[in-house]
């Protein structure tokens, strides 16, 4: 069997979003609030499994975001930290720290315990990377808090958020590395790419080999609403460093690549042999429904490429990376990852597996 | 002059001195902003404050399939322009400034072809004329710095950018252009040694840890091992009294039995046999002791009376192995202050030693012998020496550890205690070869004279 798992954020559904609102104007309470994430939580999980994926998220239903989840609350933040400006013109801001010392508020183990009282398949749990969250520091310094201060703090974060999810039985940890093609866009020298690479292996070294067998990487250009934020910097400046990282599985966004064979050969040549690869087959950013034989053919066009025991596939990125974006239905989520399922099991026939 | 003229002077001077206001304002702010986005921002906030510029954004190329100049910070007024007029690579002054790397401007929107497609939308938002400048500089060493942009103004008036505006403006991008490079190379920087000192930071701590935890296994080795050093120093040594006591059991029941017995032989046997056992006690309070580093009575102690002493104690193993036993102790020694049981059980070891390294020897008669004399005006040297077979090179150096043994059932405990009571008197104990046979230790004590 061909490996198949999803990214991990799914369109939450308009009840929860316009509940975040609501609470968040004194409407509606923090229980209502939390009868709305668990409905959405529950019926997620029932819909993935319905789709027939062995692996499965809870679609990030409880998180606001994918990079801000952990901040949630923090009172040492300001909203006006680095844009991360859009291909169709819309901006994301990060926050930006105001003061220390840091600590996460929410972890994603939390997440995790949530979705295993819903998921009769094992789950996946995604957390946002060092990395990311090293942009939150002003660029000016912060007075009694050294960025030291602050990268030791965020490791030890993720190291404790990580290894908590893997003791509850995550089935994998997937840190979301999105910025690694954003890096290159703000430095084309490959010096911050180089330095995000390092700073992650530093959280990443901290697991031994056998705890890193559940441990994976997702890069992708950044999909929000129908856009991307780096979709134009080639892999051949990313992938390089990329396999550098000290993870075994890596999620790989591929199906919305111009020219998927020049970075299937790229992978081939940098990704190291106790590496997995799974290359993405859906385009969350495409409204098209992919066909189980669509996915079928990008399976086993990878498969020239990566060897079968090396090779999984997953969708280029999460649906609904932040929770306010409306832009795709679950319908369309969900129906998309039938068909990576449907179609990796159709290639994996074709390829001879049971 | 004439007052028209004049006029116009004027006003083209105080364009100029609000220009150069502007620019120094703009110049002024990129020396201290933290993060591009503000560089950005604000430098379009600070053009469109004054009079002379209307709008003021600032676009990255995109690499997609409309190959877009996307907006990435503005201000001004009429900003729904930009929403109304797609700037492409292939459309408009942005994406010819972009492709040529030289400023582009329209001095009259309403008549110029350049600006056909969008005039009408431009007009309306009350634009005259434009300019687009790209985003490029050049560094110290000529190499050409382009981000892949445009700095883009509008003007209410038109026939505004004569030679001296258009290049007042270039300069004023190009400036942008190396406050923004500055800014990406410093957060690369910034992260790279934050990293850097993290990651020295952690092999630090992991080089301490595994210090530490080297230092708990070593005291938890040297606890064993000393256990087990103790344990074994305890063996030994009762060894000897045990024998004597059976040899002294034996030697009475034999008296016993004589026909008639000989009670004084028996007598003296038995009183053998309690003073072993007292020896025993001593010996194992002397081995505890010494791990223990407890500090042990000492007494003035006569060198000869010592060694005669250990001699009697050990005269039936001498006849038993036929050892002829020679003396030369000089008289007048000055006294030793020490422990006088734990230097019994030196010499005893050293001299049990030596009788057993001449078991093999069968073409000569063996010979032990024990001198004693002044080292110098501070100690005393006392030497035993044996005609056996003598020790290989090779074992000599190792003589001295624990667990080392050339013996068949030996414990190897001897010398290495002997050597550690000698030393906690402040002595020493070595051993060389003899010649022409055998093997001589010496052992030197400091005396007990201040």
């Amino acid at each position: 069997m061909i490996p198949t798992e999803p990214i991990g954020s799914i369109p939450r559904p308009a009840e929860l979003i316009h509940g975040i609102e609501a609470f968040s104007a004194g409407r509606i309470s923090r229980s209502d609030l939390d009868v709305l994430h668990h409905s959405a939580i529950r019926n997620t999980i029932e819909r993935f499994e319905a789709t027939g994926s062995p692996i499965i998220t809870d679609g990030e239903q409880g998180k606001e975001s994918f990079i801000t989840y952990p901040l949630q609350g923090l009172e040492n933040l300001a909203p006006d930290g680095m844009p991360i400006p859009f291909a169709d013109g819309h901006i994301r801001h990060l926050p930006r720290l105001i003061g220390g010392p840091f600590r996460y508020r929410t972890s994603a183990d939390v997440y995790l315990e949530t979705a295993q009282r819903y998921a009769h398949v094992p789950l996946k749990q995604a957390v946002i990377s060092v990395s990311a969250l090293s942009l939150l520091y002003p660029q000016g310094g912060l007075a009694g808090y050294s960025r030291e201060d602050y990268l030791s703090a965020v490791v030890a974060e993720q190291e404790g958020e990580i290894r908590r999810c893997l003791q509850k039985g995550a089935h994998v940890v997937q840190v979301d590395f999105t910025e690694a093609r954003l890096s290159i866009k703000l430095d084309p020298t490959l010096g911050l790419l180089e330095g995000f690479i390092d700073l992650n292996n530093l959280a990443l070294e901290r697991f031994s080999a056998e705890e890193r067998k559940r441990i994976g990487v997702h890069t992708c250009p950044g999909a929000d609403r129908v856009s991307t934020h780096s979709a134009e910097i080639d892999y051949a400046a990313l992938l390089p460093n990329l396999f550098e990282l000290n993870a075994t599985n890596f999620y790989i966004q591929l199906a919305s690549e111009r020219d998927r064979p020049r970075v299937l050969k790229m992978i081939r040549e940098y990704a190291k042999d106790e590496q997995r690869i799974f290359v993405g087959v859906i385009d969350p950013v495409d409204p098209r429904i992919e066909t189980p034989e669509e996915v079928r053919e990008r399976v086993l066009e990878a498969a020239e490429y990566i060897p079968l025991e090396r090779l999984g596939t997953t969708d280029d990125c999460g649906f609904a990376p932040f929770g306010d974006d409306m832009s795709r239905s679950r319908d369309t989520a969900f129906d998309k990852i039938r068909s990576r399922v449907v179609g990796t099991a159709l290639a994996a026939k074709a390829l001879g597996f049971e | 002059m004439p007052n028209e003229e004049h006029e116009l002077a004027r006003e083209r001077l105080d364009r100029l001195d609000r220009r150069l206001r502007t620019f120094c304002r703009c110049s002024d702010m990129l020396l201290q902003i933290e993060s591009e986005q503000d560089a950005l921002q604000s430098i379009c906030e600070i053009l469109t404050e004054g009079d002379e510029f209307r709008l003021a954004w600032i676009g990255y190329c995109e690499d997609s399939a409309g190959r877009t100049i996307r907006p990435v910070a503005k201000a001004g007024s009429s900003l729904d322009f930009l929403e109304r007029v797609e700037n492409s690579w292939g459309n408009g002054p942005p994406g010819l400034a972009v492709r040529t790397r030289r400023p582009c401007w329209i001095n009259d929107i309403s008549t110029d072809p350049a600006a056909a497609g969008w005039a009408a939308v431009a007009t309306d938002a009350g634009y005259g004329s434009c300019i687009a400048l790209p985003l490029i500089a050049h560094d110290r060493g000529g190499r050409l710095i382009d981000l892949g942009g445009s700095l883009n103004l509008y003007i209410g008036e038109r026939g505004v950018f004569d030679d001296r505006t258009v290049d007042h403006c270039a300069d004023l991008a190009s400036c942008l252009t190396h406050a923004v490079a500055a800014l990406r190379g410093h957060l690369a920087e910034d992260l790279t040694s934050g990293v850097k000192s993290l990651r020295a930071s952690e092999q630090r701590k992991r080089a301490e840890e595994a210090l530490q935890k080297a230092q708990a296994e070593l005291a938890s080795a040297s606890r064993l091992t000393m256990m087990a050093q103790i344990a074994a120093s305890i063996a030994h040594e009762i060894n000897q009294p045990l024998t004597a006591i059976v040899t002294n059991g034996n030697a009475a029941s034999k008296w016993l039995a004589k026909n008639p017995p000989n009670l004084e032989e028996v007598q003296a046997s038995l009183n053998r046999m309690v003073l072993e056992g007292h020896r025993a006690n001593e010996v194992i309070e002397s081995v505890r002791a010494m791990f223990k580093q407890a500090p042990r009575e000492k007494s003035r102690i006569d060198t000869n009376d010592l060694i005669r002493e250990v001699l009697t104690f050990t005269t039936p193993e001498i006849q038993r192995h036929r050892v002829m036993v020679k003396t030369e102790l000089m008289e007048k020694l000055p006294p030793l202050l020490a422990d006088r049981i734990q230097l019994q059980q030196v010499m005893r070891n050293l001299i049990m030693n030596a009788l057993e390294a001449m078991d093999a020897v069968t073409d000569r008669a063996p010979v032990l012998t024990l001198k004693s004399t002044a080292h110098d005006s501070e100690s005393v040297l006392i030497t035993v020496e044996d005609s056996g077979t003598g020790i290989e090179p090779k074992d000599m150096r190792r003589i001295f550890d624990s667990f080392f043994t050339t013996k068949p059932r030996g414990m190897g405990m001897g010398l290495a205690i002997c050597r550690s009571i000698i030393e906690s008197h402040g002595g020493s104990l070595s051993a060389s070869p003899s010649h022409p046979h055998g093997t001589v230790f010496r052992v030197i004590l400091p005396t007990g004279i201040d």
